[in-house]
């Protein structure tokens, strides 16, 4: 995979971010990186869509259980800004699942029409791979 | 011995009323009623009323009518059938329809009134603590569901971390990339044993007796204060302490500790990194047979709208990964536990001011 790509990583884990970071450097050399700690301050970029490589497909990798702003809400609040801004990003979310995850709440998540897919930490190769079917091309429309 | 017990009779002929007031009024607080508009008025009115003594031959209703209706409205009193009326249909009735507890002969002998009531009031005891012990059972079972969530957010999220965080590290060369990996796993163990130990706070400030003994409120501080010293030097935070205590103080040690540890813990934790001047304070004042507790800091305070919850277990005002939503929890818990109080008052940005009031037992 060598294709450029922007990342925004949503984590309120620090050592998770860290890792899921040094996991895509070492994927691809061409990526941009944005790490967010807090749902909320990676909301306010998009929606004031700062994001300078705005014209990249955009990948955010969503933590679920977060807190202040958990995924769930920020996938809600994610879908209520303009939509010529939500089309530039592809959600995927990359939690810890576990038996005691509400299946409910996993199912809830995917019919959001902003997330695309649901991959279980940690990110592996494989996963990364798989999970870049879903991304559309720069030039694709 | 505590108060009589409460006991109702419903009879429509008076002199039975008297009779049987008479003779137990001396042991027992007896309440009469000559009809059954009377008789549910006086359950309304009385709602301590234990045991019901009815009549089955009454103008209106009967006494099995009467109890298959209170059975829904007034369930808590245990009913006893009083009649002299002994038809096998109205005893199969009272049985099945009025749910009665026991059925006594007109005329009746003392003794077999007086039994009939103490084996009532076991009944009644029995199902009152049966409904306490449902209440807690419940409120156990909500924090277990809640137990069940955080173990896999915040034990299992850690681990994963750490899983992942080996997993990278059979890929990285450079040994700077590998010592700052090395920092944030460290981090996470730390959080994970403190994790642990909060849980081990929870558990001894739910279960387990009190332990009264002199309290020393110079002591306490003295034991928690060496942590916080340090603190206050690296992060330059003034730390303040003032106590008061001119009287003996008598209340368990451990649950006065805890919650001092965790309030300083939070003032020292919630800082504003970028704020001109930091300090924390705490003042004890133990006077008339009260300790008034103060800790106030000058951090980064706390949302009005969280202040309703931050005492309870998990929740989480901070988005930042320090707390573990045990804190102020068990805070709440060892409070209770003294038969104190806690307020807090914050404001955005200023600070946060706890208040406890705990009084000498």
């Amino acid at each position: 995979m060598n294709r450029e790509l922007s990342f925004i990583i949503i984590d309120d884990s620090e050592l998770d971010c860290f890792v899921t970071q040094k996991f895509l450097e070492r994927a691809n050399r061409k990526l941009t990186i944005k790490v967010f700690q807090e749902a909320a301050q990676a909301l306010e970029l998009i929606r004031e869509n700062k994001s300078e490589h705005n014209k990249l497909p955009n990948v955010i990798l969503l933590d679920l259980q977060m807190p202040g702003m958990s995924g769930f809400k920020f996938v809600e609040e994610f879908e209520k800004i303009p939509s010529e801004i939500q089309e530039k990003y592809v959600i995927i979310i990359l939690t810890v699942l576990s038996s005691s995850s509400d299946p409910k709440d996993i199912y809830n998540i995917l019919t959001f029409k902003t997330v695309k897919s649901i991959v279980e930490k940690p990110l592996t190769l494989e996963k990364l791979i798989s999970l870049l079917k879903h991304v559309p091309s720069a030039g694709d429309k | 011995m505590s108060e009589k017990i409460k006991i109702l009779y419903v009879d429509d002929e008076p002199e039975n009323l008297v009779g049987f007031k008479a003779s137990l009024r001396l042991d027992y607080q007896i309440l009469t009623a000559v009809n059954i508009p009377d008789a549910i008025a006086c359950l309304d009115n009385n709602p301590e009323i234990r045991i019901i003594f009815s009549d089955q031959r009454m103008p209106g209703k009967t006494g099995v009518d009467f109890f298959e209706e209170i059975r829904v409205t007034h369930p808590l009193p245990v009913r006893i059938m009083l009649t002299a009326y002994t038809d096998v249909e109205s005893i199969i009735d009272a049985i099945n329809k009025g749910n009665i507890f026991r059925f006594v002969k007109k005329p009746w002998i003392e003794a077999d009134i007086i039994w009939a009531i103490e084996e009532a009031n076991k009944f009644y005891m029995a199902n009152s603590m049966l409904s306490i012990k449902n209440v807690e059972l419940q409120k156990a079972y909500n924090e277990l569901n809640k137990f069940a969530y955080s173990v896999s957010h915040d034990i299992r999220g850690p681990l994963t971390g750490i899983l992942g965080a080996i997993n990278l590290a059979r890929e990285i060369d450079d040994a700077s990339e590998m010592k700052e990996m090395l920092f944030l796993m460290e981090k996470s163990v730390k959080k994970l044993n403190t994790y642990v130990l909060s849980m081990h706070d929870y558990y001894s400030m739910q279960r387990g007796e009190l332990k009264i003994t002199e309290i020393d409120f110079n002591r306490i501080i003295d034991e928690v204060k060496a942590i916080y010293t340090v603190n206050s030097k690296v992060n330059h935070v003034t730390f303040k302490i003032n106590i008061k205590q001119d009287e003996v103080f008598l209340s368990d040690h451990a649950p006065l500790r805890l919650i001092l540890n965790n309030l300083l813990s939070n003032a020292f934790k919630y800082q504003d990194p970028n704020g001109a001047t930091k300090s924390v304070e705490v003042n004890i004042d133990v006077k008339d047979g009260k300790a008034i507790i103060y800790v106030t800091d000058t951090g980064i305070g706390i949302q009005e709208s969280h202040l309703g919850e931050i005492f309870n277990l998990f929740f989480r005002s901070n988005s930042s990964e320090v707390g573990s939503g045990f804190g102020l929890y068990n805070v709440k818990s060892a409070i209770l536990k003294l038969n104190g109080q806690i307020e807090v008052s914050s404001v955005l940005h200023q600070g946060t001011t706890f208040k406890v009031t705990i009084p000498s037992i």
